[in-house]
């Protein structure tokens, strides 16, 4: 018998069932990585786990069987959990030091030598033994999780559950993490659940599991789970077929292709899971606009933008230029001043310093932005929409503030719910959509009025890998049809690779600004993009 | 004008798809003010009355036979004084009353004759309100021959009637508290579902949009206030409504935006739902207290008096007043008109540089 054995957990909230009887075993020091879309069940496994909801089945730890919180009581000194959120777990106003001390007292840890010797271990493991006067509020979001990691592993638990440990933090910081837990796992024979959003993450981990609506719909290492999905990977194809996904330069199809076949990475596994489910990604269409307008070469031009909050600069003169008919990525890791960006564009927050010109006019003042209005799109993080309206009533009300009239905006409310691929979900409240769906809907409202620019702040965070893949689709057919410009902000490094142009963010300063071929060929041994982006962290401290 | 009716409309509909808040609206405007002013007591109820005869009946019956239902229950006799005393211990009695045996003897004879009353004094008003009936029995009994007499003129509120007044104050605290609440919490809602700043970037002027979502939580307070005024105020309790009915509503509406301008600037401090809860008390309490509504103007130190001005809800209030109870005409209301439209332009100033703007 495993060290730990879960079996057919299932955990009920009021109307939905966020686990259908779930089982999995794991030995001590293995890392399990728990990978699937938002909403898959994952964080509900880990809660009942750890015993801090109710739950159906059992699990055992150690011989110790356990159905309820109650039970598992006994042993929670054994177990930690970390929940999601950056620094949730942590309070702004006490320092690094008496977060330990906090920890180590509601734990009821003995502060003998030994224990003293651990944690100067655990502060130099996670680089922040310079730190420890530091209030956690001013600290970086990568040590916000590393001092969370470390509170976590305190009481020496043998049992490590962490919820997206890694989401939205840097990659350096990442990896840091990452070494961090190796180490505690080999050194303390710890039991480590991670979920995680990154796949080149879960490719280290030594079992990985998929979650699709509440069940696991495959297991292996990724070695297996890779080898699984070879026979259904090709070359990218070049014309559309229904029964095939394409993606990201490769195809995938159950039904053997005349085509090359191809190198599959972890994120194949969704897409054969989907076709398995016959959940092809319908086509996305876009239409000509229908009005077309002369386009300046270049879209934005932000020169030296600064923005302080109090003695924080949350961007540091930032020079940042966005051509006609070009995507731009801006990567950073949260905190890193990218929503600040787009905020200063907007004239949602004031520019403190620098200079900035959108569609060839200069933006002295809020007036300047006026006329501007009507020919910029703006999505904004979250999907921001009104919950007590439908999906029909969200854009009829768009479609009104930008004072469209009612025949045609109907017209084009029906034409992108077809090409969007929303259409069935018209006359439902956004709070009964999942994200997927509420994003390509977000992104139909700030269309209405077809723009020459848009701004996405985050438009893919929490979002579905298929998801994911199907709102690439629309950006790209966007640019193609309508020759948009789009700025996107994102913490995914991997998505860097669907842009043309892509830069980083650190801590409010640009560290890296070039297209994505030129990246590729001044690193030419890098395997993915998080190399890429690793190498400018790196170099930057 | 379009756009104003766009987000006016929006915001109706979203008002009445949330059913919890069209509850919370409609107890507000009937049930919580019926209960307010249904619910004021300063009479007596159900009293209960211990005593003890050592008199040997007659006056002491005579006395006795004056306290009844709804304000006492029937007198309870004792055997002795110890036996009361520990009856008004146990609070099974509030008041007790002890006839000597000698009292009916030097009544009669015209001498002082004493009866001693005891009262639980913990329920200090109800004690006291009985002790101000006993006194009025009493008198009745003595033929005292003096030649003044009280003859007083109720004005403004003929029948003294506490229950319309009161009412009235909970129908204004209602209209303040309401307004300022709801318009504050649309505001902060789209604040925190980040749809505030959509709105910023559409080509709408945004004064229009913050003007439109505020009228429409003063219209639906408004319709709240037609609705306690038509079940509660005027016809449960017969509140007599000597001035004109147009200029209270006017009053009301210009007082509502008044509000709604304190909600909006709540709204713009605030980050959250909580934040608003938090802040709404804070700023409203000294608000309410400088109003007049729970102390009156002149009895506030000279300082406070100065204070009072800031308060729309002193305008209101002593132009609601006026309205109901003094039916003042309508060029006479005209500097609580000002007073309240005044705040309320301050207000909306600071609601659109805060929030209202881009950069």
């Amino acid at each position: 018998m495993a060290d730990l054995e879960v079996s057919n957990l299932s955990v009920h909230y009021k109307k939905l069932t966020a686990t259908h009887s779930v089982s999995l075993s794991a030995n001590s020091g293995d890392i399990i990585g728990f990978i699937g879309a938002d909403g898959a069940g994952k964080s509900s496994l880990m809660h009942a786990i750890a015993g801090v909801i109710h739950f159906e089945g059992t699990v055992s730890y150690k011989g110790y069987t356990y159905h309820s919180p109650q039970e598992c009581e006994k042993i929670k000194p054994e177990i930690s959990l970390m929940p999601q959120g950056i620094g949730l777990v942590l309070y702004d106003t006490l320092s690094v030091e008496e977060h330990l001390e906090f920890f180590a007292d509601i734990r009821d840890i003995k502060q003998d030598e030994k224990f003293l010797a651990y944690k100067e271990k655990l502060l130099h493991m996670s680089g922040l033994s310079e730190f420890t006067k530091r209030l956690a509020g001013n600290l970086s979001g990568g040590m916000m999780q590393k001092l969370s990691l470390i509170c976590a592993l305190l009481h020496r638990p043998k049992l490590l559950i962490l919820d997206e440990p890694t989401t939205g933090v840097d990659p350096l910081s990442r990896l840091e993490l990452w070494d961090i837990l190796d180490a505690i796992r080999k050194e303390e024979g710890t039991i480590a659940l991670v979920s995680t959003a990154y796949m080149q993450e879960a490719a280290k981990m030594d079992k990985i599991l998929l979650f699709d609506e509440g069940k696991i719909i495959a297991q292996g290492s990724n070695a297996e789970l890779i080898d699984s999905i070879r026979p259904f990977t090709y070359q990218a194809l070049k014309e559309y077929r229904e029964d095939v996904i394409t993606f990201d330069k490769r195809s995938y199809s159950l039904a053997p292709l005349q085509a090359q076949v191809a190198e599959p990475t972890l994120e194949g596994l969704f897409f054969i899971n989907a076709l398995k489910n016959n959940k092809t990604l319908p086509p996305v269409e876009i239409g000509d606009k229908e009005q077309q307008e002369s386009v300046p070469p270049v879209i934005m031009q932000a020169k030296g933008l600064t923005k302080y909050f109090g003695d924080f600069i949350a961007d540091d003169h930032i020079d940042i230029e966005l051509k006609s008919a070009e995507i731009l990525g801006l990567l950073g890791a949260n905190g890193a001043g990218k929503t600040t960006f787009i905020k200063m564009l907007l004239g949602l927050y004031k520019i403190d310093e620098g200079s900035l010109s959108l569609l060839g006019k200069d933006i002295k003042s809020a007036d300047d932005r006026l006329e501007l209005k009507s020919k910029i799109g703006y999505v904004s993080q979250h999907f921001a929409l009104y919950n007590d309206m439908t999906v029909r009533e969200n854009l009829i009300y768009f479609a009104n503030m930008h004072k469209i009239p009612l025949d045609k905006a109907l017209q084009r409310i029906k034409k992108y719910a077809y090409e969007l691929g929303f259409a069935p979900y018209m006359d439902k409240f956004p709070t009964e959509l999942p994200l997927g769906v509420n994003q390509r809907f977000s992104i139909a409202a700030a269309l209405l009025h077809e723009p020459l620019v848009l701004f996405l702040d985050e438009p893919t965070s929490g979002v579905d890998t298929i998801a994911r893949a199907q709102f690439w689709q629309i950006l790209h057919k966007l640019k193609e049809k309508w020759g948009i410009s789009i700025l996107i902000t994102t913490h995914y490094m991997s998505e860097a690779e669907y842009c043309d142009r892509v830069v980083l963010l650190k801590r409010g300063k640009k560290i890296a600004d070039d297209t994505v071929a030129n990246l590729y060929k001044a690193h030419p041994d890098a395997k993915s993009f998080e190399d890429i982006f690793l190498s400018y962290f790196e170099a930057q401290i | 004008m379009k756009s104003f009716f766009t987000v006016f409309s929006k915001e109706i509909i979203s008002f009445m798809r949330s059913i919890p808040l069209v509850a919370v609206i409609l107890y507000s405007f009937t049930a919580d003010i019926y209960i307010a002013g249904a619910g004021m007591q300063i009479k007596p109820r159900n009293v209960v009355i211990g005593y003890v005869d050592n008199s040997g009946g007659g006056l002491s019956q005579k006395i006795l036979s004056h306290f009844h239902q709804p304000e006492f229950v029937t007198p309870k006799p004792y055997l002795s004084q110890k036996a009361l005393s520990r009856a008004i211990f146990n609070k099974e009695v509030l008041v007790g009353l002890i006839f000597n045996s000698d009292f009916e003897k030097k009544y009669k004879k015209h001498e002082d004759t004493q009866l001693d009353v005891l009262i639980d004094a913990t329920a200090a008003s109800q004690s006291l309100t009985t002790l101000a009936y006993l006194h009025n029995i009493i008198l009745d009994f003595e033929k005292v021959d003096i030649p003044l007499k009280l003859q007083s003129h109720k004005l403004f509120n003929q029948n003294a009637d506490n229950h319309s007044f009161m009412a009235l104050t909970e129908l204004l605290s209602m209209i303040t508290l309401l307004s300022v609440i709801l318009t504050a919490i649309v505001f902060v809602k789209e604040k925190e579902d980040g749809t505030w700043d959509l709105m910023l970037l559409m080509p709408v002027n945004p004064k229009i949009i913050i003007l439109a979502k505020s009228a429409s939580q003063v219209f639906i307070v408004t319709a709240g206030v037609v609705l306690a005024l038509g079940f509660v105020i005027l016809t449960t309790f017969n509140t007599p409504l000597n001035g004109s009915f147009w200029s209270f509503m006017l009053l009301t509406l210009l007082y509502g935006f008044s509000s709604a301008g304190i909600g909006l600037f709540v709204a713009a401090i605030s980050k959250d739902v909580m934040q608003v809860a938090q802040l709404s008390i804070v700023i409203m309490m000294p608000l309410i207290f400088l109003s007049g509504a729970w102390t009156p103007i002149y009895a506030m130190s000279p300082v406070f008096q100065k204070l009072s001005l800031i308060s729309p809800l002193r305008y209101y209030i002593e132009g609601s007043e006026s309205i109901f109870y003094r039916g003042t005409a309508f060029v006479d209301l005209l500097p609580y008109f000002g007073g309240v439209t005044l705040l309320g332009v301050l207000l909306y100033w600071y609601g659109f540089r805060k929030i209202g703007r881009l950069f």
